[in-house]
Parts: structure tokens; C-alpha cells; sequence
């Protein structure tokens, strides 16, 4: 189907969303909380954008979760859009005060945050990509808890859960590094959990939790038998087939 | 594409002969400047590894397994076999770096590329890897065993497979 995107035609594929068929054509639109690897969320509301319906009426969406029809038309910038994304960076500055990337956007934006009292040293923007991340890796733990200003991205009753394997991945996917990961000790503190890291049966680098190991294990149908990092299981194959050879 | 159209260059990959290798980690550049435009060791997709007293050096690349531990692991299916060279890609993209194909890579040959936030490996240059065109020692090759490969070649074959099934 075709749609109409700043009076450009471009093709477009049913449940497709705006956003998608934006980023596909290079069009940019702002978002926070939107990752190809998961579905648009509707979160963050960065992407919102103008459509206007066969009657002729203009319509706010966000364009992470409105699906495309035949003949939509949606325009991706205009001053009602520029004033709600102004609003949305002020708040979400005053929110997460301590990080740099959220005070970075205002600036950008050209707005003062609004600091809520109490957000100090909060760097969270609540765009729940780690919720996602979280629930990809099987184990969906993280949710958004809470509501208004308390909201908050916590495991269940604030406490270490039996399914989190400790993988880091909503640490990774976190665009303001707001999710604390420690690792001391030979351990890795992460979410209310501690976990042993195994360490390297060569050179002894902590590598990985035995949670990691048993869901590659289980997932790939093979039994890991000799717990090595990257740069010793290159050095493994070296070795044996060094043997091979000589 | 490889050379022949279309699928015909499925299923080759960089077929490794340690034996040959003097270490001069060209490959390494090369994959390196290849992909990031840099001549950053760090930054490549396949390493050597060294035993300098001995005089003997291994480069380590994917070897594109089937099945793949890194696609099977991989949650948000960001790794796939490509249709045209059978290499086993990264969709940079859908990526959300958990970093668990580079704990279940039996080889460790899938790297991290810190300067580009991206899990890095050999993609085999869309079925022309250039480390293969710059090895000056011929230790890498691109093929795959057929009736033309030697006997003495695939008895080899055979030997590595045989122990990397054991190192897994």
C-alpha cells in the first residue's frame, strides 16, 4: 500500500507502523523508547506525529504504534508537535537529573527542565527498553511499577528474582545508564541479586553467571564441559589443533 | 556475490591451515580496515593467535557452524545465515548487545567492537573476504570440501572437525 509522509509517497506494508516505515525511508523521527529488536511501545511519546484522516481532520498518534491503512497521511513535523516534544524533554529532564544524555536533550530542545524534588540522582527516563530486553531473555522480570511521578522500573517487591540469570542486557540496552551493575569480588550485584561469576579455567577472568551458562545450555541443546572466556576458547582450538599438526 | 551468481558460493567459508601461517596478522588489519576504514586489531573479526615460542599461529574466525550456537542463543534473532553467502550476519539493528553469542561461540570468534557499541563477526565480506585475497602465506582460504579438495586436505578436515566437536 502507499502512504503519504510530508507529501511524499512511500510504500508501506500492513502492520507496518508509521515509525517503522519512517526509519525504512530514512525519515527522522525523535524516539526514546523504541528498538527494531521489539515493538513500538507508545512510551516515551517523542515520536508523535500529525495524520489526517479521509475527513480531513488532523490527529496527534504516536508513530511507534499507529498502524499504516491505504492512503494515511501523516506529517512529521509541525508547530503542535514541536510544542509537545519541547514539553516531553523538559519533563523527562526534570525527571532524570542525572543524566546527561536526558539534560543534553533539553538543551537541544531549548527548554529548562522542570526538577522535580527527589530526582537527584535519577538518570532512569522510564522508556522500558530493559522491560523489553528483559522479557526477550526469558525471563521478564523487570516491570514498570508504581504510577505518576513514583513510577519506577523495579523486580517484583523490590527483591532479587529467582528467574533474573544476570545477563546485563537491560544494563546494555539502557540509553541513559541509569541500571547499576556491580562486579567485585568475583561477584556481580545487579537487581537486588548476587551472583558468583565463573571465572575463566585458564587465565582465571570472571566471564559469565552460571545462569548465563545454563541458558546457552539450554538453548542451544549443548553441554558447556570446560568454562573458558573468549580469548582462551580462541586459544583452546590453537592448542589442539596445534597438536594436530605438528 | 560470489563468483558463479547466486548460491553458488553457499556454505564456503575461510578454511584455515595453521601450518602455513607465519603470524604476520595481516588478516587482522585487513578485516579491520575492511569494515571500519581503521588499522585497529581491536576492531577485527578474526584473531591470531600466537605461540611465539613455539613458532605457531592459529587465526581464529567464525567457521560459520550449522547449527549455530550464536543464532540459536541469540533472543531477538538478530543473527542469520545469509541466503547468498551462508554467512552467519549480525543485523546491527535488532542487536540489543546481551553478549550471549559470544559466551556460546565455541571458538570465541564473534567479538565485541567497543567503539562502535556492535557485536562484530566475520560476515565473509558478502562471499569475497578480502583477509583471504591479502594472506601472503596462502593459510587462508575460501572453500568448502568437495571431490576437488585433495584427500590429504579433507583427512585434515575431517581431524579438525573431529577435535573441535571434542573442544565444544
Amino acid at each position: 500500500m502507499k502512504i503519504m509522509i510530508d507529501e511524499r509517497e512511500v510504500m508501506a506494508y500492513p502492520g507496518e507502523a508509521i515509525l517503522e516505515v519512517c526509519r525504512r525511508e530514512n525519515i527522522f523521527i525523535p524516539t526514546l523508547c523504541y528498538h527494531p529488536a521489539f515493538k513500538g511501545q507508545g512510551a516515551c511519546r517523542m515520536c508523535m506525529v500529525e495524520i489526517i484522516d479521509s475527513r480531513g481532520q488532523r490527529k496527534l498518534v504516536a508513530s511507534c504504534t499507529y498502524p499504516v491503512s491505504d492512503g494515511l497521511k501523516v506529517i512529521t513535523s509541525s508547530e503542535k508537535i514541536r510544542k509537545i516534544r519541547k514539553t516531553l524533554a523538559m519533563l523527562i529532564a526534570g525527571r532524570a537529573q542525572a543524566s546527561p544524555f536526558a539534560q543534553k536533550m533539553a538543551g537541544e530542545y531549548e527548554v529548562k527542565p522542570f526538577f522535580f524534588k527527589g530526582f537527584e540522582n535519577e538518570k532512569c527516563i522510564l522508556c522500558r527498553l530493559c522491560v523489553n530486553a528483559c522479557e526477550e531473555m526469558g525471563s521478564a522480570v523487570l516491570a514498570a511499577v508504581s504510577r505518576g511521578v513514583d513510577k519506577r522500573i523495579e523486580t517484583p517487591y523490590a527483591e532479587g528474582a529467582e528467574e533474573c540469570i544476570g545477563c546485563k542486557a537491560c544494563a546494555e540496552i539502557c540509553p541513559t545508564g541509569a541500571i547499576e551493575v556491580k562486579e567485585e569480588n568475583g561477584q556481580r550485584i545487579i537487581w537486588h541479586k548476587t551472583f558468583d561469576l565463573i571465572k575463566c579455567e585458564s587465565c582465571g577472568r570472571e566471564f559469565a553467571t552460571p545462569e548465563q551458562i545454563r541458558f546457552i545450555e539450554d538453548k542451544t541443546g549443548r553441554k558447556i564441559e570446560k568454562f573458558l572466556c573468549e580469548g582462551c576458547r580462541k586459544r583452546q582450538t590453537a592448542e589442539v589443533i596445534k597438536e594436530f599438526s605438528v | 556475490m560470489p563468483k558463479g551468481g547466486p548460491g553458488k558460493g553457499m556454505g564456503n567459508v575461510i578454511y584455515v591451515q595453521p601450518e602455513k601461517c607465519t603470524g604476520c596478522r595481516t588478516c587482522e588489519l585487513t578485516c579491520s580496515f575492511m569494515h571500519t576504514g581503521e588499522f585497529d586489531p581491536t576492531r577485527s573479526r578474526i584473531a591470531v593467535v600466537g605461540f611465539e615460542k613455539t613458532g605457531f599461529f592459529f587465526p581464529a574466525v567464525c567457521q560459520q557452524c550449522d547449527p549455530a550456537p550464536c543464532m540459536e542463543v541469540c533472543p531477538v534473532g538478530a543473527i542469520s545465515r545469509s541466503e547468498a553467502t551462508g554467512a552467519m550476519e549480525v543485523n546491527h539493528e535488532v542487536c540489543i548487545r546481551c553478549k550471549m553469542c559470544m559466551i556460546a561461540c565455541p571458538f570465541g570468534a564473534t567479538f565485541y567492537d567497543a567503539k562502535d557499541n556492535q557485536i562484530i563477526k566475520c560476515d565473509l565480506c558478502g562471499g569475497d573476504p578480502e583477509c583471504v585475497k591479502n594472506c601472503g602465506s596462502k593459510a587462508l582460504t575460501f572453500s568448502k570440501s568437495s571431490p576437488a579438495v585433495s584427500l590429504k586436505r579433507r583427512a585434515a578436515a575431517a581431524k579438525i572437525k573431529e577435535v573441535l566437536e571434542e573442544v565444544r
